[in-house]
């Protein structure tokens, strides 16, 4: 895909009519030119359905503008590609609703029963912090601290006695206060922290959201970050290969893929990070506060891929956050964490009522 | 305590086993290393061949003609130089990168359960194969001077074994200590400096007094420094006695660096 941005002396702007919606039934999509009118531009449109599963393209045409019939009420995606005889391609696209919105897109899922296998179970885990007093951060602070006898512990509970059993095929929410463990909580699950009292055990493979600036390098283009951060995460090459086109898809970056991680915006960040722990079935999916930079559109179209993925049986969903409407929408069940101890747990109902009257 | 992570098979196929999930990253890490230290830069990956070069040239300048140390003995003095140099590069570099590495990953670190050991590891590899591409200048210079490569230089990957588990055991020991000691970042650029005069690179070891001499036994890189002479600049297989204390060095810094990092690391991430 060749973008010659520098010498670019048009740019495309699209714009959706959906005035004809009504009688005939479709939607227009225009194209139009700022700067210099491009020399015999040809057009190649695109459209697909908001959660990406429907599709299709026109040949390439001359024609500037597209009329598209949509298939069924959503939200559709219409984009074109102008290339002229340069070489010079650009994409421009709209998003265009049709008919009612496709109303709640996620209901939860029912809550297992005993009989369906745990995977994450989380047996009195305690945390146990040894605070300020005793992290030095230079060698200087610590002999000082040796010579002085000042070596004393005051430690500071950061979890106090959690437990909980998540089942497969769950989509269970930790809620909680800023500062309250919910954190420290999923460290522990996510088996990089080790609890100081109790047992976390957690069966089969998690896949976390990766942050900015966490297994994403800045420097590298998507491409790239997208084999770095599959590598870090245990995908097999083969298997990232394979799946390179379905994750750019998803990540709606199919012409951005070359261009260095650092020109993109924090969203488009976001969607690859979903993208990548979502391409496969885990076991387990962690879903945090990293979604919520991803525009609109794009979290609906995550909570389908969630939904998608929990409708299988097999998934599990752990999503944290302290936004209560998320979790509300998602989880059929809720652990409510406030100062490191449990205040509650049960139905996402009883529980979210509970912490709402908090602020009361 | 590790939590055991159960292998499924069948639909699990889309996941490396623990062992070969390592070797993966390793493998993609020192790609990005190498794609960032050379990305757009017009002579791109020539440069690790004509910086060694040019370090040389300089310092030849300076040391025979300002100093002028005196080279009997020695074959070829700017071949002296080179290999010094990027003997000592590599392990500069090694370390330097290798002590940052855990705290550089620490956003990683807290979310994804990755063997931690991987990133030092990977920054000796990265400086490992930069030692390659410098050898290519090497071979320029040896050419030129008309010190031509003999089958002695058949032993270098052993030396490249010993060497390689000096810097491997000496990131681990700076990495886990700096994520503790910052201070360890700071003095360890000191020390570097201190050691590079302290290793005879780019003057004759024959000007060293008596007890300076006595002190370079207890100099790891004063005996790298003099194996990779020995194969290539004096082109004699070395002594049973200097492979002993290379291979002594080698191993021993690799069981102190191991045995602190894995005492050390489930404590990282607290401090990082």
């Amino acid at each position: 895909m060749s973008q010659k941005s520098a010498s670019i002396p048009w740019v495309a702007i699209a714009s959706i009519d959906d005035s004809a919606l009504e009688n005939d039934g479709y939607v227009a999509l225009n194209i139009s030119f700022e700067g210099a009118e491009p020399e015999e531009p040809r057009f190649l449109y695109n459209w697909r359905s908001g959660d990406g599963l429907e599709r299709g393209e026109t040949p390439e045409q001359q024609l500037s503008n597209f009329n598209f019939l949509p298939p069924h009420d959503g939200r559709f995606y219409l984009s074109a590609q102008i290339s002229t005889a340069d070489g010079t391609v650009q994409n421009v696209g709209e998003w265009v609703l049709v008919g009612e919105d496709d109303g709640p897109i996620f209901t939860r899922p029912p809550i297992p029963d005993d009989s369906v296998e745990p995977v994450i179970e989380v047996n009195d885990v305690s945390m146990v912090f040894n605070m300020a007093s005793e992290q030095f951060n230079s060698l200087k602070e610590y002999f000082i601290a040796i010579a002085r006898h000042e070596l004393n512990f005051k430690a500071f509970r950061a979890l106090d006695h959690i437990s909980f059993t998540v089942r497969r095929g769950e989509a269970f929410g930790l809620v909680g206060t800023n500062g309250s463990g919910k954190s420290t909580m999923l460290k522990i699950i996510a088996g990089v922290l080790d609890a100081s009292e109790g047992s976390c055990t957690v069966t089969g493979s998690i896949a976390p959201l990766i942050e900015l600036g966490a297994g994403f390098d800045l420097d590298l283009t998507a491409r790239e970050n997208i084999y770095l951060n599959g590598a870090l995460l245990g995908y097999r090459k083969e298997f990232i290969d394979e799946h390179l086109h379905d994750i750019i898809e998803f990540a709606e970056l199919e012409n951005f893929m070359d261009m260095p991680l650092k020109n993109y915006s924090s969203g488009m960040v976001a969607r690859i990070a979903f993208a990548i722990a979502t391409i496969t079935e885990p076991d387990i999916l962690i879903v945090d506060e990293t979604l919520a930079v991803g525009d609109f559109l794009f979290q609906q179209k995550c909570q389908r891929r969630i939904q998608e993925l929990v409708g299988t049986g097999n998934v599990t969903v752990l999503l944290v956050s302290h936004s209560i409407e998320m979790v509300e929408g998602m989880c059929d069940r809720v652990c409510w964490i406030e100062k490191g101890k449990q205040r509650m747990i049960g139905p996402t109902d009883e529980v979210c009522a509970a912490y709402r009257s908090l602020g009361r | 305590m590790e939590q055991p992570i159960r292998e499924q098979d069948g639909t699990q196929s889309a996941w490396y086993p623990e062992r070969q999930k390592s070797a993966y990253i390793l493998r993609q890490l020192v790609t990005r290393d190498f794609k960032l230290k050379y990305r757009r830069s017009f002579l791109g990956v020539l440069w690790s061949v004509l910086n060694p070069l040019l370090m040389m040239l300089i310092m030849a300048a300076v040391f025979s003609t300002m100093m002028r140390f005196s080279s009997d003995g020695i074959p070829s003095y700017p071949l002296y130089i080179i290999l010094g140099n990027v003997t000592f590069n590599l392990m500069s570099e090694a370390t330097s990168q290798g002590m940052r590495s855990i705290i550089d990953a620490a956003s990683l670190l807290k979310k994804v359960r990755i063997r931690r050991w991987v990133f030092p590891v990977e920054k000796v590899m990265f400086a490992m194969l930069n030692f390659a591409f410098s050898l290519i200048a090497v071979l320029i210079v040896m050419f030129a001077v008309g010190v031509y490569p003999t089958w002695t230089a058949l032993l270098l990957p052993l030396f490249l074994v010993y060497l390689g588990m000096f810097c491997v055991g000496l990131s681990m020991l700076l990495s886990s200590l700096s994520v503790f000691f910052r201070d360890v970042m700071h003095l360890w650029t000191v020390v570097l400096t201190a050691w590079t005069y302290a290793t005879p690179l780019f003057y004759p070891v024959s000007i060293l007094p008596e007890w300076m001499l006595a002190l370079e036994r207890f100099n790891p890189m004063y005996h790298f420094v003099g194996y990779v002479r020995e194969l290539l600049l004096y082109q004699q297989v070395p002594s049973i006695a200097l492979n002993l204390t290379c291979l002594g060095f080698g191993a021993g810094m690799l069981i102190i660096g191991l045995l602190v990092f894995r005492k050390t690391e489930r404590k990282f991430i607290l401090y990082i």
